[in-house]
């Protein structure tokens, strides 16, 4: 039987190499270098890792001792990775629109996979308490009152309305 | 330039430490002897400690009833952060060999968790014995039972995880006597509480008519009463151990129980999850929505700026510049949408152009530069 913190280990090591890729793809886009294939590599690498991110999210929570959040580093962690992942969906659902790779676009792809390195970083500071990120405030948590984060709930779901009609039409 | 890289790569290779250990610890744990990679590496490539283990007992140990043993390590020179990771086993094979496989519950360990593997830091050395309490369940069931100390450190120059077990321990543990004044089998200590708050413990007791309270601060102990079974341990200031156990008196022979630890901590970090929970599905929905709805170029799309502009303009600079060099002429009429103007030949061969208009500067530019002929 494999135990979750093995499991977590592994999908954590696929989710961290394809964004790490895709980050690597991204910087070739945004300074326009390297082979006309970077495009691709770095879609479907962000693709690849975000199939991933949920196993390495379930397996991180069950390996985690103890229950609920107890640590202010596992609720960066969580907000990190889902601001990282709706990045990396935006991305992705921008670009099969057909939107142009840019300089923002690309920019934006880096902040998704930066996002997501740290909250890796993180995961390696909770369970052995090291880091190089220590200069990021981990310790602290900025949370919304809930009625903010069910205006932006809305707001977010009716911009992604928004750009669905607009695609349609 | 490559081989600079490849002696770079090779010196910071040369320069890392080989280490089998973990030597921060892994945290106390619920575990096996056998960790294996996860803290010590391969038990192959361990060294044999050489502690003094052992394990003392109290004089009658009862089936299901509470009692507390005392682990000594002594003899043992560890690494500079003075730490030993101690378990209590059933067996030397690595396997199967927790306490609860035989009917052992462990109540309190020396860190107030209830965890067979602890990690110590203390003054272990080649002069000192180092002694922790442990309160125990014995198995339900009377019998001879078997209990190993085990412990994993590291070694003073580093470098080498050390192992060693205790030899074996039985254990005998005795039927209940009839009568015999006792805490309810069910009934468990609390082992932690947060600092500042007064601590009211509930007792349940078996064959008592009376029951008496001692609490231990430092090396005071003085006596707390218990009314309808309960009793309150005064509030902590700072964090710490105070330790307190019950005189049962009834029809039976008095007993008394073992030393119960409570830790006094800071209170835990907290969050409403809920509230977590919706930023999270929020930050989520909008950063998505933000980034989809920075509109994709289509036709009759009229975009504010387009990257290829200024390097357009910059081209046809340049192009004036390099004509003598590079041939190829371009074409006055420029593309509808984006992209760099097609060269008089046409696009390359193979391209598209939705392909010429994201590459075609690049493209022109390295022809400009000489890199394509």
């Amino acid at each position: 039987m494999i135990s979750s913190g093995t499991l977590h280990v592994i999908s954590t090591e696929l989710t961290i190499g394809m964004f790490a890729l895709s980050g690597v793809a991204f910087l070739l886009c945004l300074l326009k270098k390297g082979p006309q294939s970077r495009e691709a590599v770095a879609h479907w690498a962000l693709l690849g890792g975000l199939i991933a991110t949920p196993l390495a999210i379930f397996t991180g929570l069950n390996a985690a001792p103890g229950e609920g959040i107890t640590n202010p580093l596992l609720a960066n962690k969580m907000l990190l990775s889902t601001t990282s992942a709706g990045l990396a969906i935006g991305i992705l659902i921008r670009r099969k629109l057909g939107g142009d790779i840019d300089s923002r676009h690309a920019s934006i792809g880096m902040i998704s996979v930066a996002m997501m390195l740290t909250t890796a970083g993180m995961g390696g500071e909770y369970s052995r308490n090291e880091t190089l990120l220590y200069f990021i405030p981990k310790e602290t948590v900025l949370i919304f009152p809930v009625w903010a984060s069910i205006i932006l709930i809305i707001l977010g779901t009716v911009m992604l309305g928004k750009s669905a009609i607009e695609h349609r039409g | 330039m490559r081989t600079k890289a490849a002696t770079i790569l090779l010196l910071m290779i040369l320069s890392s430490t080989i280490s089998t250990a973990n030597p921060g610890g892994e945290g106390d744990a619920v575990q096996s002897r056998d960790c294996a990679g996860s803290c010590h590496a391969s038990s192959s490539t361990n060294g044999v400690s050489s502690a003094n283990l052992s394990i003392e007992l109290p004089d009658e140990i009862y089936a299901g009833l509470l009692m507390e043993i005392q682990t000594s390590v002594g003899n043992v020179d560890v690494s500079s952060n003075s730490m030993v990771g101690m378990a209590i086993l059933i067996n030397s094979d690595g396997a199967k060999d927790l306490p609860a496989n035989s009917g052992w519950e462990i109540i309190t360990d020396p860190n107030g968790g209830m965890n067979n593997y602890v990690e110590i830091t203390g003054s272990f050395s080649s002069q000192n014995v180092v002694t922790k309490s442990w309160t125990l369940r014995a198995p339900s069931n009377p019998g001879m039972y078997d209990l190993f100390l085990a412990v994993q450190h590291g070694s003073p120059n580093g470098g080498v995880a050390m192992s060693g077990i205790s030899s074996l321990i039985q254990v005998e543990v005795s039927e209940v006597p009839e009568n015999l004044p006792q805490l309810a089998p069910d009934w468990t200590p609390m082992n932690i509480r947060n600092l500042g708050e007064e601590t009211t413990i509930k007792l349940e007791t078996l064959n008592t008519d009376s029951a008496t309270v001692e609490l231990k601060i430092g090396a005071e102990i003085s006596e707390i009463s218990v009314d309808d079974g309960e009793f309150t341990i005064p509030a902590a200031v700072n964090p710490g151990v105070v330790e307190w156990r019950v005189v049962l008196e009834g029809e039976g022979p008095t007993q008394t129980s073992p030393w119960f630890r409570l830790t006094a901590q800071e209170p835990g970090w907290e969050i409403d999850e809920t509230a977590l929970y919706l930023q999270s599905i929020a930050l989520f929905l909008l950063c998505a929505g933000l980034v989809i709805l920075r509109r994709p170029a289509g036709d009759g799309y009229q975009k504010n700026y387009h990257d290829t502009d200024p390097l357009s303009t910059g081209f046809e600079v340049e192009a004036t510049q390099v004509t003598d060099q590079v041939p190829v002429a371009l074409t006055q009429e420029s593309t509808t949408s984006a992209g760099p103007p097609i060269p008089s030949e046409g696009l390359p061969a193979g391209w598209t152009m939705e392909q010429w208009q994201y590459y075609g500067q690049e493209h022109l530019d390295k022809l400009a530069r000489g890199e394509i002929l």
